[in-house]
């Protein structure tokens, strides 16, 4: 059959419906390799390395408390203070490992976004936070609030009531926390990187606190 | 004279619609006639902005109003994030980035500030008239009287919470203390509102008349949105568990996220709300008798 056997209504859309076709193809692509290259991993073990990111003791030393690659870096702890739960670096993203490695070596531990994105400090971010308990590496930023969105899903349930833990509450450009289920009160539990806590910490929270969050499902969950 | 007359006549009528505007008004709902409340004062603290011209980043200082740090992509603003009130009305709010806590009169005039060494994250005045302050990097308890001065030797707690629990979309209940002659009645909440689902309850502490405050959160029932979105109410029960007051929908737009929002005190409800541009402390007065349509 030649184009001429079709109707012109639709001789006329075929080009431009191939074209659409073809550009569909090729930007779902490269996001279905990318979902498919997601370490997979369970809710228990997301809710296990949040935990263990809050539980994480360490001792702030005399080195810990400068900044080598910043003159303006104030820190937030003080000499010999036990802590639990990894500082707070805007830009980080250190698990336990890197973390003890750094601080071992004199790091600064934490730092805000007012000092910038210091290499010479030790912690993790909001985002760093979230990424490393889904499994992804801690080596790298890939991913930010603003992109979060490419590896992680928005759930169609009521999420006042059947979120599960390991999804998270997203504000794009802003913050993520990580939900780790609900309280008898109608409060929930989270974990987060909290700038004004200087740490990871997992507490109870009001839902005012997420007005315009947005939920958000990993894609490498295995349920 | 006609058009005196008529000046007169107007000033009368406003006389007397004008207190009536702004008074609680009955309504009905939950099966009984309860006051909404509106908005009694906002008091007004001025903010500085970290990195502005002038302000150190650096704890300690005498400076008469409050820091914020606007934070950036991935890290939320800072500044104060909580805040009570002492019997004579006088305003303790935290001030974490210059690691003090700042005490204001009742009209939001700076009165002087403890420097306590670390950013605190929580304010509390405790019934023995002690304040317990919250250390936001380690979660520790420190001890302080009125005059800011330390009780390092003396153990501090918050006192407990009410035990709430949500059972439906449209009811709950919160537990009660001792001012109660039957504490162990835990106190039924109905939240009978069209179009809407309570979320959760949470309390806010009794009075010693027996009065349960009670910040309840709901949402729409039409189910999910685009996006998390709750309202929040208060409310006041007597001892005999009557709804008599609400204040519905308080300000959500917070710019440094609370961790203590609301207080009660002699009958006072308040927020702390820091935006970008100050501190603000709504305050409603649930004293305030109650005008029947």
């Amino acid at each position: 059959m030649t184009l001429s056997g079709v109707s012109p209504v639709l001789s006329r859309l075929l080009i431009p419906l191939t074209c659409l076709l073809l550009t569909l193809v090729s930007s779902s692509e490269p996001q279905t390799g990318v979902i498919a290259r997601l370490p997979r991993t369970s809710r228990a073990e997301i809710v296990a390395r949040a935990k263990e990111l809050a539980n994480h003791p360490w001792i702030c030393g005399n080195s810990n408390l400068r900044a080598s690659c910043s003159s303006r870096y104030h820190s937030d702890w003080k000499a010999g203070q036990r802590v639990t739960g990894i500082p707070y670096r805007w830009g980080g993203t250190d698990g336990p490992e890197d973390f003890d490695r750094k601080l071992a070596k004199g790091s600064a531990a934490g730092a805000h976004s007012r000092y910038g994105v210091l290499s010479c400090a030790a912690g993790i971010d909001c985002s760093g936070f979230v990424t490393l308990c889904w499994g992804l590496s801690a080596s790298g930023h890939a991913y930010s609030t603003s992109n979060l969105r490419e590896i992680a899903g928005k759930p169609k349930y009521n999420w006042f009531t059947d979120m599960k833990p390991g999804d998270v509450l997203n504000l794009p450009g802003s913050h993520v926390v990580l939900f780790t289920g609900y309280n008898p009160d109608g409060t929930i539990n989270v974990c987060e990187a909290s700038g004004s806590k200087a740490r990871v910490v997992c507490h109870g929270s009001t839902w005012s606190r997420f007005k315009r969050y947005i939920p958000l499902q990993y894609k490498g969950i295995d349920e | 004279m006609a058009r005196c007359s008529a000046l007169i006549l107007i000033f009368i009528f406003l006389l007397g619609v004008l207190p009536a505007w702004n008074a609680p008004r009955a309504l009905p709902g939950d099966g009984a006639n309860f006051c909404a409340i509106p908005l009694t004062q906002v008091v007004e603290i001025p903010i500085s902005r970290q990195g502005a011209p002038g302000t150190a980043p650096s704890p300690g200082g005498d400076a008469p109003t409050l820091m914020i740090s606007p934070g950036a992509t991935d890290e939320l603003p800072e500044g104060p994030d909580s805040f009570d009130v002492l019997d004579d009305g006088s305003l303790l709010i935290t001030d974490p980035l210059r690691s003090r806590i700042v005490v204001f009169d009742p009209q939001g005039k700076f009165r002087k500030a403890w420097k306590i060494g670390f950013a605190a994250d929580s304010v509390t005045v405790i019934p023995n008239g002690m304040i317990v302050v919250q250390e936001a990097g380690t979660g520790q308890l420190h001890l302080f009287d009125r005059d800011g001065q330390p009780h390092p030797k003396e153990v501090a707690a918050f006192p407990g919470r009410a035990e709430a629990r949500v059972l439906t979309g449209a009811s709950g209940t919160i537990a009660r203390t001792a001012f109660h002659k039957s504490p162990r009645d835990p106190l039924a909440i109905q939240f009978d509102r069209s179009g809407r689902i309570l979320l959760s309850i949470e309390g806010l502490g009794d009075d010693r008349e027996g009065n349960t405050y009670v910040a309840l959160e709901s949402t729409a029932a039409s189910g999910s949105t685009e996006e998390v979105n709750v309202s929040k109410d208060v409310r006041k029960y007597t001892a005999d568990g009557a709804l008599v007051r609400e204040i519905a929908n308080i300000p959500l737009d917070y710019y440094v996220s609370p961790v203590d929002e609301l207080r009660v005190n002699k009958g006072m409800v308040y927020q702390l709300l820091t935006t970008k541009t100050g501190v603000k402390i709504n305050e409603w007065n649930t004293n305030q008798l109650c005008s029947r349509p």
